[in-house]
């Protein structure tokens, strides 16, 4: 009951502010309650928004705050224009996620305009997530995650930049662009090795671009593994690596049998397993195998 | 036909339950005796595979039609010959089990503790490497996740630092805008005075001119009268 209340003084108080938008309008009223007037427009609209999202209300709650912020920019108020899209894009992905996208974008250009780079590169993340998971629009998502992660370069912090640069690198395996995946992983994997408290993650960057590497080529992958191995000597230690030259050696002797073997039962997937985007890749490795084998014959 | 077949049949169970008796007889036996029936078993698995191979021609030359029942009977037999040779070998093995261990002195039940102590081991030895198993794999797991943890530490130490230079230039911003603010005082002070000292003089420019104006008229009305006074 409460809530239904609420959504009835919401929808009261937008009529209210309409009203009030628009008598500010005449020329009088410019002059004398004009400024004043528009403002607490604006403020009853984000009031009413708000208590459009108590009552769960999600697209009215967001246009609430679309209106709000459209209001804020003939104030020119910018960071106060920005932070109601931002709300309205909030509101939005629970119900209409391309009007979010929207209003996001729309708040990415005012900040990008006023020069914090940082936030915008915050929300450039939160439009590429809603692409991956509501929308399902992956090159997009590819391209919002890379502009995050120049602007996150361009502030120094690198730490996220290397992490949206990842999720960059993993969907464009996905999408089989392979030279962008393995250059990407190569210069997260020469990055963080230097660093102490990454060095540990390092090792994982370099089996990934290997693994892409191998599927390109697998004399590529070959040099690259020595490659890294140089560059980075405990990664010879580690199981990924063993597990990498047993890969190669069964894909010499084009023997699927040994290659699954290596990967599955006795080896590495039963002591961590593998996740999806490996599991993935290794299939394609086996496949360019199967498919060799297929050529022979 | 098939009477020679039943005759062949009976001999082929009285042979197989004597040698079955021998070769139960063998073991607790040793020697001269042993000897012996390992010879008499011998010559008897002998005759049973000869009356195996009669039975067999005989089945090959029944018509087709009968011989499927002959057939799975031959089958079971052959099945129990073999099982009969079976144990008779392992009844020569222990043989020699038996004379080792009166060798040895020990008593007949301690080759079967043996055994069981051997696989209690094996057991043992597979559980442990089990349980390695597992510790390594928790290890591995926990390294991965250390992994993370020390990501995340990373992303939010440049948080942290960024936010405490924004926080500088803030409150360098701050300082400047409140020097600002004391200016702006200041000159309002300023201003206040000097609107107050313009107003005075103005005010004391009223003054005076109304007093020069009295002593004007005065000037000009004792004028007058001089005047008025000469006519």
């Amino acid at each position: 009951m409460d809530n239904s209340g609420k959504e009835k003084e919401a929808i009261q108080l937008m009529a209210d502010a309409d009203k009030k938008v628009k008598t500010s309008g005449s020329f009088l009223g410019g002059m004398f309650g004009g400024p004043h007037k528009v403002e607490e427009a604006c403020e009853m609209y984000c009031r009413a928004a708000n208590m459009f999202k108590m009552a769960k209300n999600w697209n009215a709650a967001g246009n609430a705050f679309c209106q709000a912020a459209r209001i804020h920019m003939q104030l020119q108020n910018k960071h106060d224009s920005a932070t109601s899209f931002i709300d309205a894009g909030n509101a939005f992905k629970k119900a209409d996620p391309s009007e979010a996208i929207k209003c996001l974008n729309a708040a990415v250009d005012i900040y990008t305009d006023m020069g914090r780079f940082t936030i915008a590169a915050k929300h450039h993340i939160t439009i590429a997530e809603i692409y991956e998971s509501e929308l399902v629009d992956i090159e997009k998502a590819i391209a919002h995650y890379e502009q995050a992660a120049d602007y996150y370069k361009g502030e120094e912090s690198n730490s996220s930049a290397n992490k949206c640069l990842l999720k960059v690198g993993a969907y464009a395996a996905q999408l089989e662009q392979y030279a962008k995946a393995i250059e990407i992983y190569e210069q997260v994997g020469s990055s963080t090795m230097d660093n102490p408290l990454l060095k540990y993650s390092a090792k994982e960057y370099f089996f990934k671009a290997s693994l892409c590497h191998f599927i390109v080529d697998e004399l590529n992958a070959k040099l690259a593994v020595e490659k890294y191995e140089e560059m980075f000597p405990a990664f010879s230690d580690s199981r990924e690596c063993k597990l990498l030259k047993k890969l190669l050696d069964a894909h010499e002797e084009q023997n699927c049998e040994a290659f699954t073997e290596a990967v599955s039962l006795n080896e590495f997937d039963s002591i961590s397993r593998l996740d999806q985007w490996q599991t993935t890749m290794l299939l394609r490795i086996k496949k360019t195998i199967q498919g060799d084998e297929g050529d022979l014959k | 036909m098939s009477s020679d077949f039943e005759a062949y049949e009976q001999d082929f169970g009285t042979l197989t339950a004597e040698i079955t008796n021998k070769i139960g007889r063998i073991p607790k036996l040793g020697g001269e005796e042993k000897t012996q029936l390992v010879l008499n078993v011998d010559k008897q698995l002998e005759e049973v595979r000869e009356l195996m191979e009669q039975m067999d021609l005989e089945v090959r030359e029944l018509p087709i039609q009968s011989r499927g029942m002959y057939q799975s009977r031959l089958k079971s037999y052959k099945g129990e010959m073999d099982k009969l040779e079976k144990d008779f070998k392992r009844s020569r093995i222990a043989y020699s089990d038996e004379v080792r261990n009166e060798l040895l002195g020990e008593d007949a039940g301690s080759s079967e503790s043996q055994r069981a102590h051997l696989l209690d081991n094996t057991e043992k030895l597979e559980r442990s490497s089990r349980r390695l198993d597992a510790g390594y794999q928790i290890a591995v797991e926990t390294e991965q996740v250390g992994q993370e943890i020390l990501a995340n530490l990373h992303t939010d130490r440049e948080k942290i630092q960024r936010s405490r230079d924004r926080l500088r230039e803030t409150d360098a911003n701050l300082g400047k805008s409140s020097r600002i603010l004391t200016g702006m005082l200041r000159r309002i002070i300023q201003n206040r005075v000097l609107v107050f000292v313009l107003g005075a003089i103005i005010l004391i420019t009223i003054i005076l001119a109304i007093y020069f104006n009295r002593q004007k008229a005065f000037f000009w009305s004792t004028l007058r009268q001089c005047n008025e006074e000469l006519d």
